[in-house]
């Protein structure tokens, strides 16, 4: 089996007593469009920032195109990068600054995709203003052309779409898939569920720099998902329900019930509670997910 | 290194602030000139040393000019480029974007260095050069002869020994770039490393004051600043100032060692 394009093992990071990343694994393998989902202060820039060799870990192992990553190796020449908000040389323009990056890299400007990144960029003419005079959302902007301009084989992609206005949220979502369909492995942190949804086939959930769930998106959020009941008799509706086919678990939790399902119908399971006389006060479905994440977040 | 050295130098040549501390260094010596044309220092009227000679040849006013500003403002230019060389990137959030790339710390920290050391003798290049020609067109391109005060020597000598005093005066800035440059390497506020490169000169000449320091200034990396005058009072470079370039090397290892080996091992977080 091919070696996973971003492996990460063990990792644990400390910021004087704040323990950010602990004990952190997880992969992608190549081709996955990736989420890295965790509420604010989870870990997930630091996790990131590790990965790019930018900071240092403490404890573990991460793995970049199958080489451990150190600061400044050749490999990095194949990612494309963007930690927390785009940043650039204020007084340069848009365009010089994406030109002199990328030439400090000892590479010619003609080798980069830059037709690539300048349309993702739809900066116009304001390409060549001063990015001092940028708003957040074309820095953003800006800052993802830069990523893509060595056409990376993964992209490494921090909060991409925050500062962003929902049309340029979609647009993003929608170039992460073309790159993607181009073979590139993208793994990208959110706080947002429902990004994470939208844009990625698999997702590592993180909270407190720990791992709190891994794998593909349609497993831990598919049709075999979880609903939430309140009912008026707690007893008679777990005994109903542990006898319905497709029921793989109830568990209490009070006021209702977590019921998950594995190939049956929401509206079966309230016939089959209906037909015992449980009366059935509110029907929620729920992801595997969104459970998970809620509970790191709490009640929001 | 060639790469990231060439990307430095255009970031720094398209910097606005660039060309307003040049442009500063290179009008000082152009005032100080049409003050002296204006105004010619009466040789009996006891004014300093080498504004008093200016309109006997013009090539004194770059001497001047390099003896008046390397006291302060060349402290303070050599500091401003490299005290921010590192932090400034750092301030706008862009250092980490300058290290994802396959370019190791060393040599994004070597291109910084050595552009900031460039842009040190830029300046001190400025005030000297904008100064002959000024003077020049002023006063004249003369030798200089008084002889009460044992002093002759040709044109020619003369900008010998203005040559000899640049390269002095640029690297005894060298102590001041260092500490400033790894200052620089330390915080994401860039006035923390201008400050720093300014502060080990303003301490060092303080304590240079305290003559009863005894032989501990002599290690002061600007107690042999002001040696070159020699040069024109005198007859050459003399051992003063050959200990005036060499304490400068212990300065720049341990500071430049400090701010390479601190730098490969930071945390960048900013
Ligand atoms: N430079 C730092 N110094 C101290 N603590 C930090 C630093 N950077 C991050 N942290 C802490 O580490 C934890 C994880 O931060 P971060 O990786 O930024 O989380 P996320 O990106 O998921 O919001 C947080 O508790 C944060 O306060
Ligand atoms: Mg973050």
């Amino acid at each position: 089996m091919a070696e996973p394009v971003i492996a990460v093992a063990g990792l644990t990071k400390r910021f004087g007593p704040v323990l950010a990343v602990d004990g952190l694994d997880f992969s992608v393998d190549e081709g996955q469009v990736c989420g890295l989902l965790g509420p604010n202060g989870a870990g997930k820039s630091t996790t990131l920032r590790v990965l790019v060799g930018l900071v240092f870990a403490d404890a573990g192992q991460v793995r970049l195109l199958g080489r451990p990553v150190r600061p400044g190796d050749a490999v990095l020449a194949r990612a494309g990068t963007m930690i927390e908000e785009s940043a650039f040389a204020p007084y340069l323009s848009g365009a010089r600054n994406l030109r002199l990056w990328w030439e400090a890299g000892g590479r010619r400007w003609e080798d980069a995709d830059a037709e690539t990144a300048l349309a993702v960029a739809d900066l116009g003419s304001a390409i060549d203003r001063k990015v001092k005079t940028y708003s957040q959302g074309m820095k953003q902007r800006l800052g993802l052309a830069r990523a893509l301009l060595s056409a990376p084989d993964v992209l490494v992609l921090d909060e991409p779409t925050s500062g962003l206005d929902p049309g340029e949220m979609r647009e993003v979502r929608q170039l992460l898939r073309r790159v993607s369909e181009r073979g590139a492995t993208v793994l990208l942190s959110s706080h947002l569920l429902a990004e994470v949804e939208q844009v990625c086939d698999h997702v590592v959930v993180m909270d407190k720099g720990k791992l709190v769930a891994a794998g593909p998106v349609q497993q831990l959020i598919g049709a075999s998902g979880s609903v939430y009941l309140e009912v008026t008799n707690v007893r008679r509706a777990t005994s109903t329900l542990k006898k319905v086919k497709g029921v793989t678990r109830v568990t209490p939790e009070p006021p209702g019930l977590a019921v998950e399902l594995d190939g049956v119908k929401r509206s079966e399971v309230v016939a089959a509670l209906v037909h015992a006389g449980v009366g059935v006060e509110t029907v929620t479905t729920r992801h595997r997910l969104e459970d998970a994440f809620l509970g790191l977040v709490g009640e929001e | 290194m060639v790469a990231v050295f060439r990307t430095e130098l255009v970031k720094q040549l398209r910097r606005p602030r660039t060309y307003v501390a040049l442009g500063i260094a290179a009008v000082i010596p152009i005032i100080l000139t049409i003050a002296l044309k204006a105004n010619p220092p009466n040789p009996a009227s006891g004014e300093e040393g080498f504004f008093a000679l200016a309109p006997n040849s013009g090539l004194f006013v770059p001497v001047a000019a390099l003896r008046f500003m390397s006291r302060f403002f060349l402290v303070l230019l050599a500091s401003l480029f490299a005290g921010d060389a590192v932090s400034s990137d750092a301030s706008w959030g862009n250092l980490r974007y300058l290290l994802v790339r396959p370019v190791t710390r060393p040599r994004l920290l070597g291109a910084k260095l050595g552009v900031s050391a460039l842009f040190a003798v830029l300046a001190t290049l400025a005030i000297v050069v904008v100064g002959l020609v000024a003077g020049v067109i002023a006063f004249g391109w003369e030798g200089i002869s008084v002889p009460v005060a044992g002093l002759s020597q040709s044109a020619g000598q003369l900008v010998g020994n203005l040559a000899i005093a640049t390269v002095y005066v640029a690297w005894g800035l060298a102590a001041v770039v260092s500490f400033g440059f790894f200052v620089s390497t330390l915080t994401d506020v860039p006035a923390g490393g201008v400050g720093a490169g300014i502060g080990l000169y303003i301490v060092s000449q303080i304590l240079d004051a305290i003559t009863s320091l005894g032989s501990i200034r002599y290690a002061l990396p600007t107690h042999y600043f002001d040696a070159w005058d020699i040069l024109f009072f005198g007859r050459g470079p003399n051992a003063e100032m050959l200990r005036g370039v060499l304490l400068q090397i212990p300065y720049v290892l341990v500071f430049c060692a400090l701010a390479f080996w601190r730098f490969q091992r930071k945390d960048i977080l900013s």
